[in-house]
């Protein structure tokens, strides 16, 4: 495995690819109504055809409920990365920051004040997600840098305070609680078009971070270091910590809080690429799209017509898949 | 940090136990209980103790008449209200709202917290509890010396049992009977009705996000086979599961009826991914129904069968 990161990037970052189309193709032939490889090409030349049940079900439920699933896995891959590394600690993940919180946040008001067939739902949580990045973004600035201790601490701060609202909300309109409990467990049931647009806009912040990997791999020495090595830290520093942010709180808005993606990708990267960005960036990014489907997938048919919650999905497959990599990576 | 991650882990393992466990409770009344409830026949006379079984399967005996009920539901209350024993009661619960007169009374907290200090408070004689996640409720109650009656029906006719029932352990047996006869006779003229007439496949939205139904072994499924519909979501397991949309545009339900609670609009319903194709959605019968009248175990289900046999087969309520 230290070959491939000795190789060069490109073969890790086509394999990856390639996996990511499998997983696709996967995501988008299965299900309920299961299509074969001839179908699965009819229907995506045919394009949406109105009066045809199966093109429904193919273009306005699974389609989007994939691209979102895809969209939204690769950019907690990537917010996890990049957290990860500025912190300089593993058991880091995207929602350290306070976001994910202050998104169920805003999330459950909208749900409480059942706004919920509405994209208000969506609208609160990026709302309430990117709110909370701004006040620990505040909380950590000090004389024009950025304290990545305070910056944690007030992250997990406004993190139990924005929970502590949930629970009272969910109390306090407990006739609502089962859909608060869902969506804080995180789905792609239902999701569509619409969600597929608010996923998108993951995607020019996905590609950002792969400008500054040189700076990313020099920030792992320590910011010390980066400075005596002419890196601008606090501006790659605050470039990246939005970057991370608004991921987060995109991702959580469309599908809820879906546990260890951001977590788990970004070392199961590290083991198989080594820990330099140009390669641990992109290939996090399509494995974490390409473990999202399969959960999404898995989460769809396994009890169907029932779903499980994808969060215990993502931790059912990513969990042994882990510790059987952490055993190997030790032992080479 | 560690702390916050083991923190929401615990969080998200107590959440999907407790669910887990809702489920499985909810999956054992079905299967237990589906038996009505039935009443001894020496209870009929007034003096003695009265005894009923009551909708978990358990023994109720009270030496008199209730005096003093406590309700723990809104579908309870609805039901002593309607039977006759509203000037007994002491207490219900926040959600009260029919009829008017119980949106006074006392309250004891919520369907999902009540609170047992304040119901013991009122020393009542009788506590109308209801199943599923009150089920703990009932030994701590009863170890306060408290006589417990559980409503938790799975059929239309099973409530009209345990209305007879509660009647009886109030003492206005002969209103109880009343109402029971007033709901079978709105059964018996739904069957009439749509008897002969083939079965339109009906969906039942309870929730929309996550889309959850109502499944086997509930009276809202029992309710729409009696009112001439097949329920699509009692292929999805016991209780009120989530429900798959692909699996719902698959079977393509002749009927679509959300519950009110759903918060959910035909207009909006017409306008949701895949839904467009829908037979209910082209020959417009997306319907939204008053939770009320569907979802409370109580008098007014009369009511509810009433509509859903409009909505399932309208082409038989016009016909008359």
């Amino acid at each position: 495995m230290t070959k491939l990161a000795r190789t060069g990037v490109w073969p890790g970052i086509l394999l990856a690819a390639g996996v990511l189309a499998v997983c696709l193709a996967l995501g988008l032939a299965l299900g309920p109504v299961s299509l074969s490889l001839s179908q699965l090409w009819h229907l995506v030349t045919a394009g949406p055809v109105q009066g045809d049940l199966e093109n429904a079900i193919f273009w306005e439920i699974r389609m989007p409920r994939v691209l979102v699933a895809a969209l939204v896995g690769g950019a907690l891959a990537v917010a996890g990365v990049i957290l990860q590394d500025l912190f300089l600690n593993p058991l880091t993940d995207p929602y350290v920051t306070g976001v994910s919180s202050g998104a169920a946040l805003g999330a459950t008001i909208g749900i409480v004040l059942h706004w919920s067939n509405l994209p208000w739902i969506t609208v609160l949580a990026i709302v309430g997600g990117l709110g909370t990045l701004v006040i620990v973004w505040m909380a950590a600035r000090r004389r024009g840098r950025i304290d990545i201790f305070v910056l944690l601490l007030a992250g997990v701060t406004i993190s139990y305070l924005a929970s502590a609202l949930v629970t009272v909300l969910m109390i306090k309109a407990n006739q609502d609680m089962t859909a608060i409990i869902y969506w804080l467990m995180g789905s792609f049931s239902g999701r569509g078009w619409g969600d597929v647009r608010v996923a998108l806009v993951t995607i020019p912040f996905m590609v950002l971070p792969l400008f500054f990997t040189r700076e990313m791999d020099i920030l792992l020495q320590g910011e010390k270091r980066a400075l005596e090595l002419g890196v601008e830290v606090e501006r790659t520093k605050r470039l990246l910590l939005v970057t991370a942010g608004v991921l987060t709180a995109l991702a959580v808005s469309v599908s809820g809080i879906i546990a260890f993606v951001g977590l788990v990708v970004p070392h199961i990267v590290r083991l198989l690429m080594g820990p330099g960005h140009r390669g641990l960036l992109p290939v996090s990014l399509l494995a974490g799209a390409s473990l999202m489907v399969i959960a999404d997938l898995l989460s769809r048919t396994v009890i169907s017509p029932n779903e499980i919650p994808v969060g215990v999905v993502t931790t059912f497959v990513g969990a042994p898949l882990f510790v059987y990599l952490l055993r190997r990576g030790r032992r080479a | 940090m560690t702390t916050t991650r083991i923190g929401r882990l615990t969080a998200a393992l107590l959440l999907s136990a407790t669910l887990a466990v809702g489920v499985i409770a909810l999956s054992a009344c079905g299967s237990g209980s589906d038996t009505t409830a039935s009443s001894s026949p020496s209870a009929a006379s007034a003096a003695g103790p009265i005894t009923v079984t009551d909708d978990s399967g358990a023994q109720v005996t009270l030496d008199q008449p209730a005096t003093k009920i406590v309700s723990l539901a809104p579908a309870n209350t609805e039901i002593a209200y309607a039977i006759g024993a509203g000037d007994k009661m002491v207490a219900g619960t926040s959600y009260d709202d029919y009829p008017e007169a119980a949106k006074a009374l006392p309250k004891i907290g919520d369907f999902a917290n009540p609170n047992i200090e304040k119901i013991a408070s009122y020393s009542p004689d009788l506590v109308l509890a209801a199943g599923g996640i009150q089920d703990k409720l009932r030994s701590k109650l009863e170890a306060l010396g408290m006589k417990v009656y559980v409503v938790d029906p799975k059929t239309y006719d099973g409530t009209i049992a345990t209305i007879e029932n509660v009647g009886k352990l109030a003492g206005t047996e002969a209103a109880a009977t009343a109402v029971a006869d007033t709901m079978t006779a709105a059964e018996t003229e739904v069957q009439a009705k749509v008897s002969g007439l083939t079965p339109a496949s009906t969906f039942l939205e309870i929730y929309s996000k996550p889309l959850m139904t109502a499944g086997s072994g509930t009276f809202i499924d029992d309710m729409i086979a009696i009112a001439g519909g097949e329920n699509i979501g009692a292929q999805a397991g016991a209780g009120f599961p989530n429900f798959s949309t692909e699996v719902l545009v698959k079977d393509d339900p002749q009927v679509y009826i959300a519950d009110s609670g759903s918060m959910s609009a035909p207009g909006e319903i017409n306008k949701r991914p895949g839904f467009g194709e829908l037979t209910a959605v082209k020959d417009g019968k997306v319907y939204v129904i008053e939770d009320s009248i569907i979802a409370r175990p109580g008098p007014r289900l009369a009511e509810g069968l009433q509509k859903l046999a409009e909505m399932i087969h309208p082409e038989a309520s016009a016909a008359q």
